[in-house]
């Protein structure tokens, strides 16, 4: 190669190299300057993951100097992963919450206060579309720490053609009449056979654990904590009923199959898609994961939702628990307007509706669940939304979860007859006063 | 002498890096067990560990860890032992079975804990799905639902997960021991059990408290095995320290207790490896 040709190539190279400094100083900045992580343990799950990526494919085409980047984490995880990476300044600029650990961040100072920006929005007026039982538990001394996102009430989900096989016309309304029922579906499908059906089952591992016991307390008319949130109530008539009648169902009646104390959520929802059992605590979302996990049940078609039952038709007022996914943005974020652009994206009308059409998922807006019509004409989410003014959060302190798993584990202890109901109930009552009373 | 310095320049590199990783959470570990880092209210106080002494639940995971780590470790000394001897031995295709034998050491506990709990799955597991179909049960065994049989799943899983690491320190001292040993054994008239016990014991003593200090510790610092099998359960049954710190510190949050238990744990494995350290020391000089 001679060395006019490589000082020829290497002029032209230079001339090439001066007219992209040059082209890049005369034109606007590069549209992607700034990205917004965005972490959620539902975007490992498979049609949430979709929704949410089309999701953010859209926002990134909305505000074209905005790039979404997404941390998938696990349930289980999120709580280690956020608190960990938010106490070394680090951690997603926006993440989601449900309501379990909400208090902690803010009294932790691990959310960023979004007042000022909701203010820039109009303030009481941006706020007046959520539902009031939703941003409240999101505010703490006037200031707004997260926007509310879905908002559903839990239900009995039930296997309406297994009802009818067992000669179950109407779905039970009472304790009473729900114990008979799962007695009548408990059965062997085969002549002979070992029992291979069950009634229904409850969650007693960690994941889910929440949402499901504490209807089964409230549907008695019980709860965990005194109205003031100071004392546990778990040494009521109430309470004590109700622990003792699932303890009996396991343990005596056998409507739930053995391994109840490891069933998580997923395992209720794979035991109903599979008809291992015909029902199950759940809610909307229940139908699209039940339905993925097996699609010859035909789920959309087969499973029926009903209200939580009480003790008496006309039991006590609160009777479900309410579940809300809530918005949150990093105290550490380097990109709050970006964030907020993003939070805001995410809970506006439009995307609420998403959420619906593609995950069943209430909104947390009043004006969507009320004028949008796919919702008004699911049978579903009339159900669920029907219980929502019958429904409460679980416990809002900051100490919540550590009640919440105390309670469990002596639950577990009484399922495994380690203690007996009496006495692990109580023993969780003396524990969770213990936990209450610390500074 | 000026060439000393230069030596420690060139380690100074790898020596900050060792700090930062391994120094760096055990002092914030100490300091946050004092309530002195990342609480709200930063103020000197023995408190947590004086609710240790009277936290029946801490108590009764220091059990639950001493019995754990009292079964696994002899039953890998054990294991290890056997499988050791007879990778040791002159046998066809050594090096598959030495392959074979080392592949539970290589599974991520975390993964380990999921398949051993899938195999004693209640409903779909191949456990009781063996037991139902010849006949040895006739319904289904709670394995995981019940605390003896909880616990002892959860032990019998560790012991085969992690037998090779005390195999490999034990196949190495068996492949040092001096065949001149062995043949003077032999010409002394003494059978394979006699070498066994004049021979191969005496010569691996020094192995055996390298593998039994080490599995000790690794065995008592074990977390992903019994956090993804039971989670601690059913009820506190299968629950070790290592569990109860991580709920404290990061599901309650109660960062102060969950170091205190840290640094507890800590202390006695400290304890518990100074054997060892002599060892290395002597061994040194």
């Amino acid at each position: 190669m001679s060395d006019k040709f490589i000082k020829g190539l290497s002029r032209a190279a230079a001339a090439v190299s001066f007219g992209c400094v040059l082209a890049a100083g005369v034109a606007p900045a590069a549209a992607a300057d700034v990205t917004i992580t965005y972490s959620d343990w539902q975007l490992a799950q498979d049609i949430w993951g979709k929704s949410l990526k089309e999701a953010f494919a859209e926002f990134e085409k909305q505000n074209p100097g905005i790039k979404v980047a997404t941390e998938p984490v696990a349930l289980a995880q999120r709580d280690v992963k956020f608190t960990t990476a938010i106490r070394a300044g680090a951690g997603p600029d926006v993440f989601a919450l449900d309501m379990n650990p909400v208090k902690q961040y803010i009294a932790e100072g691990w959310v960023k206060d979004l007042t000022p920006f909701i203010e820039k929005e109009g303030g009481k007026k941006f706020l007046d579309d959520f539902y009031a039982r939703s941003t409240g538990p999101l505010t703490e001394a006037g200031k707004t720490y997260g926007v509310p996102k879905n908002i559903v009430a839990m239900v009995l989900v039930y296997n309406e053609a297994m009802f009818k096989e067992a000669g179950i016309q109407k779905v039970p309304e009472t304790w009473d009449d729900f114990r008979a029922a799962m007695k009548t579906l408990t059965k062997s499908t085969k002549a002979g056979g070992p029992v291979d059906q069950w009634g229904w089952t409850i969650v007693a591992a960690k994941a889910g654990f929440d949402l499901r016991f504490s209807v089964i307390l409230r549907g008695f008319g019980g709860d965990f904590l005194t109205p003031d949130g100071k004392k546990s109530a778990l040494d009521s008539p109430a309470a004590k009923e109700a622990f003792k009648y699932v303890v009996d169902m396991i343990q005596n009646d056998k409507t739930m199959p053995p391994g109840v104390a490891q069933v998580d959520a997923n395992g209720a929802r794979r035991m109903l898609a599979n008809k291992q059992i015909a029902v199950k605590i759940g809610t909307t979302w229940s139908l699209p994961e039940v339905s993925g996990m097996n699609p010859a049940l035909d789920g959309w078609k087969v499973l029926k939702m009903a209200h939580i039952p009480q003790k008496t038709v006309d039991g006590s007022s609160v009777r479900s628990t309410l579940y809300q996914k809530s918005l949150f943005m990093n105290p550490n974020t380097k990109n709050p307007e970006a964030a907020w652009k993003l939070i805001k994206f995410m809970t506006e009308a439009k995307q609420m509706q998403r959420w619906f059409d593609d995950n069943n998922m209430l909104s947390a807006r009043k004006s969507v669940n009320e004028t949008y019509k796919p919702i008004a004409e699911s049978p579903f989410a009339v159900t669920v939304a029907k219980e929502i003014d019958r429904a409460a959060f679980l416990p809002l302190t900051p100490k919540w979860p550590e009640i919440l798993e105390t309670f469990r584990v002596n639950l577990q202890d009484a399922i495994a007859k380690s203690k007996s109901p009496e006495e692990a109930l109580a023993n969780a009552h003396n524990q969770v006063n213990a936990i209450l009373a610390r500074p | 002498m000026r060439d000393n310095y230069k030596g420690y320049l060139f380690i100074l590199p790898a020596f900050l890096m060792l700090v930062l990783i391994l120094g760096f959470p055990a002092v914030a570990a100490v300091l946050q067990s004092f309530n002195l880092m990342w609480v709200s209210k930063p103020a000197f106080t023995v408190g947590a560990y004086q609710a240790l002494a009277q936290d029946p639940e801490f108590l009764r995971s220091l059990l639950n860890t001493v019995l754990f780590v009292t079964v696994v470790v002899s039953s890998h000394l054990a294991i290890g032992l056997g499988v050791a001897l007879l990778l040791n031995m002159d046998i066809r295709f050594k090096w598959l079975w030495r392959v074979v034998a080392i592949l539970p050491w290589t599974m991520p506990d975390v993964i380990g804990g999921l398949v051993w709990r899938f195999m004693f799955d209640t409903l779909p597991g191949i456990v009781n799905s063996l037991l139902l179909r010849t006949g040895l049960s006739t319904e289904p065994i709670d394995w995981l639902g019940r605390p003896d049989l909880a616990f002892a799943a959860v032990m019998l899983a560790e012991s085969w997960r992690g037998y090779p690491y005390a195999m490999l320190i034990l196949l190495a001292g068996l492949q040092a021991i001096p065949r001149q040993q062995y043949e003077a054994a032999e010409l002394d008239g003494c059978s394979a059990f006699q070498k066994f016990l004049y021979v191969t014991m005496p010569n691996l003593k020094h192995m055996f408290i390298i593998a039994l200090v080490l599995d000790t510790i690794w065995e008592s610092r074990l977390f992903g095995m019994v956090y993804s099998m039971t989670g601690g359960g059913p009820g506190y049954s299968t629950q070790i320290l290592t569990l109860l710190s991580y709920k404290q510190y990061f599901q309650f949050f109660n960062i102060s207790y969950g170091a205190a238990m840290a640094v507890v744990l800590a202390t006695v494995l400290f304890f518990i490896s100074l054997p060892y350290l002599r060892m290395s020391m002597r061994q040194r000089i």
